[in-house]
């Protein structure tokens, strides 16, 4: 297993994560696939790439334990961690509920430390390891109405240069930020904005310079490209892939 | 053209992912660059002031407009339309800013700034005729952390940035993306033996505790020109952690 490397994706059931999990596996990883629970989706692709299926919330310490040692039991130690898994909810900051707030955050910050943490000792040893954290543009440039999800994905950032300096050259942190990308979740975003699926594409697109918005295929490539055991130069960076479209400072 | 060439011309159009000039191809980032595109199949043209081991070699200055549009033409018209084009053609030196001269000062931006501009004159007319182009310059993470005797060259690569930025937003609804990759201290000639960048004490600050490998950066920029169909306008920082 050493030779191809073993990589757990999070959220990785649909949209980017899915994306993720193919292309590390066509480039020749065995991939954990993980989503909050076991469902046809997940199955579906851990039978399509060959993979296995690694069931947890992110969010519970006692279930990422878990995972990750029934993983590393069967497969080895992981080479690759890909930190995927997000929650997210849209709505006027003044509405929004603290038991909410607080599941966003401890699902995409707190979920990620407790990833990281655990999988450490595995990536240490597998003497290869890659750590991907997806954060998002959103993070960079805030966003109307997603403040616990700009502000947990902010905090990504923050961990992945924090960390980044830490880990390497053991291990190496790199983030990837997404423009807005052709996934389920813009159905929330078009409900949030009372508008159809399609114009809500259509409205993201017209704010990208390249015009269009994203796929997931785009962003499993630079995840790929971070993950490159060949390349150990690049740490505590954020490869932004969003067509452009800049509204930020950093 | 000769039918040979034309042959020659032909099968590398048919084959492959296309033709890529890469500037400063003889040495260092730009030749490390040159050989990776060539191994993914890119037929490769180097423009330099010395030969380079490519496919066509073109030798001439990029502060030089004119020779830089010739070249241009003739690889054009040996090896077929220039799809990618990579800026590696630069220069490195250290001088507390007191002391910098005005030919320095002008001789940095003349080569990395105009030496850029220079290139895409001669090549983004095509790319955007064909609406088909991958653009990657180098510039570096001094432009992004400056540096204690590098205002010139920081500023020299900084403006490259600007440009890249702004061309991006410019030309991407055109189908040519424009990006930068911003190697940090980089194993090459263009750091000499004595160089502060190659002291341990200096390395020992990096977080990975090295120079990044000429082999680290040409990959990159094969990912950038050939995976990186949403990046536009991105600044990919491969740089041993020298600024996070």
């Amino acid at each position: 297993m050493a030779d191809r490397g073993v990589a757990l994706v999070t959220g990785a059931a649909q949209g980017i994560g899915a994306a993720i999990a193919r292309r590390l596996a066509a480039g020749g990883a065995l991939v954990a696939v993980n989503d909050i629970e076991r469902r046809p989706a997940m199955d579906q692709i851990v039978a399509e790439i060959g993979g296995l299926a690694a069931p947890a919330d992110v969010s519970r310490r006692d279930q990422v334990d878990a995972m990750i040692a029934e993983v590393e039991r069967s497969a080895g130690p992981l080479s690759t961690l890909v930190c995927n898994a997000a929650y997210m909810t849209m709505g006027p900051f003044t509405e929004h509920p603290p038991g909410d707030w607080w599941k966003v955050v401890n699902t995409n910050l707190t979920g990620t430390f407790h990833l990281i943490q655990a999988a450490l000792p595995g990536l240490r040893r597998s003497g290869r390891g890659r750590v991907v954290i997806v954060t998002s543009y959103w993070g960079v440039t805030g966003w109307p109405n997603a403040t616990a999800y700009a502000a947990s994905k902010a905090g990504l950032i923050a961990l992945v240069k924090t960390l980044g300096r830490e880990l390497a050259p053991e291990v190496i942190v790199n983030g990837i930020a997404p423009g807005v990308t052709a996934t389920p979740q813009l159905e929330v975003d078009a409900a949030d904005a009372g508008i159809s699926l399609a114009q809500m594409h259509e409205r993201y697109a017209a704010g990208v310079p390249l015009g269009r918005i994203g796929q997931p295929e785009e962003i499993a490539a630079g995840v790929a490209f971070l993950a490159d055991p060949a390349i150990g130069a690049m740490t505590g960076q954020i490869l932004h892939v969003n067509g452009g479209e800049v509204r930020c400072r950093a | 053209m000769t039918a040979e060439t034309a042959r020659t011309a032909e099968t590398a159009r048919a084959a492959g992912p296309g033709v890529a000039l890469v500037t400063g191809a003889a040495s260092g980032i730009g030749a490390a660059v040159a050989r990776r595109l060539q191994a993914a199949g890119w037929r490769v043209a180097g423009y330099d002031l010395r030969p380079s081991s490519t496919d066509v070699s073109v030798t001439g200055d990029v502060t030089d407009a004119v020779a830089l549009a010739a070249a241009a033409a003739a690889v054009t018209d040996e090896l077929g339309p220039i799809r990618a084009l990579v800026t590696a053609a630069g220069y490195y030196e250290m001088v507390p800013f007191d002391q910098l001269s005005l030919a320095q000062w002008d001789r940095m931006l003349a080569v990395h700034l105009g030496g850029l501009a220079a290139t895409l004159r001669a090549v983004l007319p095509g790319m955007l005729a064909r609406r088909d182009g991958r653009v990657v310059a180098i510039s570096s993470e001094l432009a992004v952390g400056g540096g204690d005797g590098d205002a010139h060259y920081a500023a020299a690569k900084g403006a490259i940035l600007g440009l890249v930025r702004s061309l991006a937003a410019e030309v991407a609804s055109q189908g040519v993306l424009v990006n930068s990759v911003a190697p940090g201290p980089t194993d090459t000639p263009l750091l000499e033996p004595a160089s502060p960048w190659r002291a341990p004490d200096y390395l020992a600050t990096l977080p990975v505790g090295r120079l990044a490998s000429p082999a680290e950066i040409a990959e990159t920029v094969r990912f950038v020109i050939e995976e990186g169909s949403f990046l536009v306008g991105e600044i990919v920082s491969v740089n041993s952690g020298a600024v996070i």
